[in-house]
């Protein structure tokens, strides 16, 4: 049993508040040979400057930035050190300072943190945070021997050169812990890949079915084939800032609170601790479940939850002032890189009490339109259609996650996912049954940004301020 | 198919340096080797080859966590996260254990040395604190709360990495 010194809970007090004003993305797919990576960069810059209805023209928004935070995942998918200062030259910013950041697959969650704090404590006014990875240089299997050594390579890289398989066996445990039902995860593929069917920039949408789901190869027992994410690449952007520039910027500014957590790299090594509660919830409300965890020789976070997001929730929700996630957040975009990663997410995140994260999926409150009443789902998830169905080209993944966030909370969803001329503008064509995933008047959104088998995760609110 | 899982590499090259392994770890021929140290942990690679077992403990009284008698560790690891002392080996005798949690691997990524399908394993160990992850020699149906025990490569066998442990089922 580990437990926390009091010095250790500290809530983040930033010196000013944080904005973001704009995201710009590229679309995501497989093998992207049309451009070069700092083409692609460019591509999210220019949505980015163009696109979000600034106030100032690009070049006079470019003139604003003090500083930029790049998010890359791994050198070895790009073969290039100091990615950043090429991608920086490129789109000509040139001398300003600019870091690189790097933390598994939260780098993009990981940036965003970074380029927060360089706003909120005076360190910059206006700060650019893009990300990119480009995953399609190597062959699938040495793209997965790559993805592997994030896990511990004196013990454990050898024991999988894929990295679902340090995944299943959570959703083993999971699954045994608390009764789900293989139905409940292959759901949440089928969601998430069915919700990617209306966003422009995904990289496999499909209409599946739960049964095609089941139906799959098995990549690493018990995950199959459309349960995974995939290889991807792309690009991803945002614009943080000043209060005071963001009203010079955009009539219709988003306060961002972010924080973040981390926790071993091998899952067998997480010491058992106590539930760190969140702001609605009470040691009575756990009772049965410590209980239960005795009786299978369990521990919390163990290998069914991951205490680094439950970390950076309790404190971007402190920081926040959100009370009841389920009725203080409208939508949640979640790290499903794998399906049960998104399921276990929901307890993590408080949306569901820990143990009931099965319960939460089949309640609809996590669909766009609950689809037991047909009314808008209390908390829709992943409507940009997630890593499943969209994107993960990794150091993009948690600024796309917070863009899509934003574009719903402006109302934007169809402006940037439903105008034909953004289907066209990436080969595709807008489909006939096209329609709106726009969430009615949303006020506050989440979005989770997760590295490893949980081992660096940052935990994103965003909310309206206009 | 056979009924035993076996590997497909051969043993790999380690330098002793006084007293650590460093062990080389191929990239693209002998020209692309990394040089990797197992450092104050070549005790636990050594003990492999010699069919040991072996994990940490810190028996710093000072220790807020352990207060003289902790936790055995395993991964082991040199120093205490709880007090940065040096921590003490320490043999688990006859390991045995549990299957925790596990995935059957269909297929790995380049460079797996470990004939798929196999059985990933998560084991807990009697005795020690931390879950194992190890893989399990039979191809057999499994299920969470099987009994396995420990087996190890040594001797001309001996890959003098961590796949040196591995698991069989207990009949």
């Amino acid at each position: 049993m580990i437990s926390f010194a009091p010095g250790n809970l500290r809530v983040p007090k930033w010196t000013r508040p944080v904005y973001m004003v704009a995201a710009g993305t590229t679309d995501f797919r497989k093998r992207y040979p049309e451009k070069k990576l700092e083409e692609l960069c460019m591509m999210a810059f220019r949505m980015l400057l163009e696109e979000n209805d600034l106030k100032l023209d690009p070049l006079e928004v470019k003139g604003l930035f003090n500083l930029a935070c790049y998010g890359e995942f791994a050198d070895h998918f790009q073969d290039q050190l100091l990615c950043e200062a090429k991608v920086h030259d490129y789109l000509g910013l040139d001398p300003l300072p600019n870091v690189g950041i790097k933390t598994g697959g939260a780098t993009g969650g990981s940036a965003m943190l970074m380029g927060a704090t360089t706003v909120a404590s005076g360190m910059s006014d206006c700060t650019l945070v893009l990300g990119w990875e480009r995953m399609d240089e190597v062959k699938t299997w040495t793209g997965n021997y790559y993805i592997a050594t994030a896990a511990c390579k004196d013990f454990e890289t050898r024991l999988g050169r894929i990295y679902a398989s340090y995944y299943a066996p959570m959703a083993r445990r999971f699954q045994e812990m608390y009764g789900v039902d293989e139905r409940v995860r292959a759901a949440i593929a089928v969601k998430n890949r069915g919700y990617a069917c209306h966003s422009p920039f995904s990289q496999q949408p499909g209409r599946h079915t739960i049964e095609d789901v089941l139906a799959g190869n098995i990549v690493s027992d018990p995950l199959r084939f459309l349960e995974c994410c995939a290889m991807s690449v792309g690009s991803s952007a945002a614009i943080l800032c000043s209060e005071e520039l963001a009203h010079t910027l955009t009539d219709h500014p988003v306060k961002l609170y972010i924080a973040g957590g981390s926790h071993t790299l091998r899952t067998g090594d997480r010491r058992p601790m106590r539930i760190p509660l969140l702001p609605h919830e009470t040691e009575e409300d756990y009772r049965q479940l410590y209980a239960d965890m005795e009786k299978q020789d369990g521990r919390w976070p163990g290998f069914e939850s991951f205490g680094a997001t439950r970390f950076a929730a309790y404190m971007a929700y402190r920081m926040a002032g959100v009370q009841v996630p389920i009725e203080d957040l409208d939508l949640v975009e979640t790290h499903d890189a794998f399906t049960i990663s998104d399921l276990q997410t929901y307890g993590d995140v408080g949306l569901t009490l820990y143990g009931r994260e099965q319960d939460y999926v089949t309640s609809g409150d996590c669909y766009h339109a609950n689809p037991h009443t047909g009314r808008p789902g209390q908390c829709p998830s992943n409507l940009s259609g997630g890593l499943l169905g969209t994107m993960h080209a990794v150091g993009a993944t948690g600024i796309f996650q917070c863009g899509e966030v934003f574009w719903q909370l402006q109302g934007k969803y169809d402006k940037f996912h439903g105008e034909p001329a953004m289907w066209t503008r990436f080969g595709k064509t807008k489909p006939a049954d096209w329609s709106s995933l726009q969430v009615e008047d949303p006020r506050r959104g989440l979005a989770i940004s997760h590295a490893g088998v949980g081992s660096h995760v940052t935990c994103a609110v965003l909310e309206k301020a206009w | 198919m056979a009924d035993k899982v076996k590997l497909v590499s051969g043993p790999s090259t380690i330098h002793a340096r006084g007293d650590v392994w460093v062990v080389e770890l191929p990239r693209f021929g002998p020209e692309g080797t990394h040089y990797h140290t197992y450092g104050l942990l070549t005790p636990y690679f050594k003990g492999l080859a010699d069919g040991r077992l072996l994990g940490t403990r810190c028996t710093n009284t000072g220790c807020p966590i352990g207060r003289g008698a902790g936790e055995l560790w395993l991964p082991p690891r040199a120093d205490c996260p709880d007090c940065h002392q040096p921590m003490v080996w320490d043999e688990v005798k006859a390991p045995a254990g549990y299957i925790y949690a596990y995935t059957y691997v269909e297929r790995g990524g380049t460079g797996l040395e470990i004939e798929c399908p196999y059985y990933q394993i998560d084991v807990k160990i009697e005795g020690v604190y931390t879950i194992v992850k190890s893989y399990l020699a039979d191809r057999a149906p499994i299920k969470i709360g099987d009994r396995v025990r420990a087996k190890f490569r040594t001797g001309a066998e001996a890959t003098h990495t961590a796949l040196d442990l591995y698991f069989e089922l207990t009949q």
